[in-house]
């Protein structure tokens, strides 16, 4: 019994040593705020994306190619991750050219979408992300199409 | 025995304490602990910023040799927990670029076979250092 409550006073130690930190050391977070998001992150979830693809919004797929080509969101264009600069340099035109777009990747653990948001402002074209990407689509029943047509 | 497990958490701690953000996302990729639909992002956040910081205690306790057993159960148990957290994600075929084992920004270990096998070595280690007599005994009738 002794052992475990040693083994306890191991751990609560730590954590109280941990939470002391993060709020004592200046760069701690705030516990209760989504890490990939950042500020000047534009969210828009599952039911207000569907109304802005019915008016005409330019849906990226950030998700690796394979996963575009077995489903994705009907229109949508893939800009994977990973391969950002060339498949952008694809899609410029069309991208310079649309009024609203909105970023998606794989969903909670997938931070693909707010890295290609963030990277295309940097290139001046604004983009919104789904929030809680392609899951959050999907169990709303919302269209997806197969292949590699958009 | 003690002073190597040791020397390992406390190394393993060490970035996860200076890059708190960095391990939070690592700890999201695993998708175990939330966030999702039903999980806020409050668990892995709070896991993110106490979790090394236990590694960081028990380490420094099995070098110094202070709750010697004490301490390598505790890293037992999370070597159990990483590995949980590891088999979970490899069986959901979550591919996990860095595990976040010891350096959690750019490149780190992947989380595969080679993974498991190292953190059941040190689980050993953990399991033989908790029966192993306490270091106060002074012979083999103590």
């Amino acid at each position: 019994m002794l052992f475990v409550v040693r083994a306890l006073a191991i751990v609560i130690l730590g954590c109280g040593l941990g939470l002391a930190w993060n709020s004592a050391s200046g760069r701690g977070l705030a516990l209760s705020q989504n890490v990939f998001v950042k500020p000047g992150d534009e969210l828009v979830d599952a039911a207000a994306a569907k109304t802005r693809l019915d008016k005409g919004a330019l849906f990226l797929d950030a998700r690796p190619i394979d996963f575009y080509e077995m489903s994705h969101v009907p229109g949508a264009l893939p800009l994977p991750e990973e391969h950002f600069e060339k498949a952008f340099a694809a899609i410029e035109p069309r991208l310079r050219g649309s009024f609203d777009v909105i970023v998606y990747c794989a969903g909670y653990g997938c931070e693909a979408s707010h890295i290609v948001s963030r990277k295309l402002k940097q290139r001046g074209v604004p983009a919104a992300i789904l929030h809680e990407g392609w899951p959050a689509w999907t169990e709303a029943g919302y269209p997806v199409r197969e292949g590699k047509q958009p | 025995m003690g002073l190597a497990l040791g020397a390992v958490f406390v190394y393993a701690s060490l970035d996860k304490i200076a890059k708190p953000l960095d391990f939070a996302r690592i700890l999201y990729h695993y998708q175990v602990i939330g966030p999702s639909a039903t999980l806020p992002p409050l668990l892995p956040n709070l896991v993110a910023v106490t979790l090394p910081w236990v590694e960081l205690v028990a380490g420094v306790m099995l070098i110094v040799g202070v709750l010697r057993r004490e301490a390598a159960a505790v890293t037992g148990i999370l070597l159990v927990v990483f590995l949980a957290a590891v088999g979970s994600a490899l069986y959901r075929g979550i591919d996990i670029e860095n595990c976040g084992c010891f350096v959690v920004s750019g490149e780190g270990r992947r989380a595969g076979l080679h993974l498991i096998l190292s953190d059941v070595a040190l689980l050993a280690a953990a399991a033989f250092l908790v029966r192993a007599r306490p270091l106060t005994s002074t012979g083999p009738d103590a």
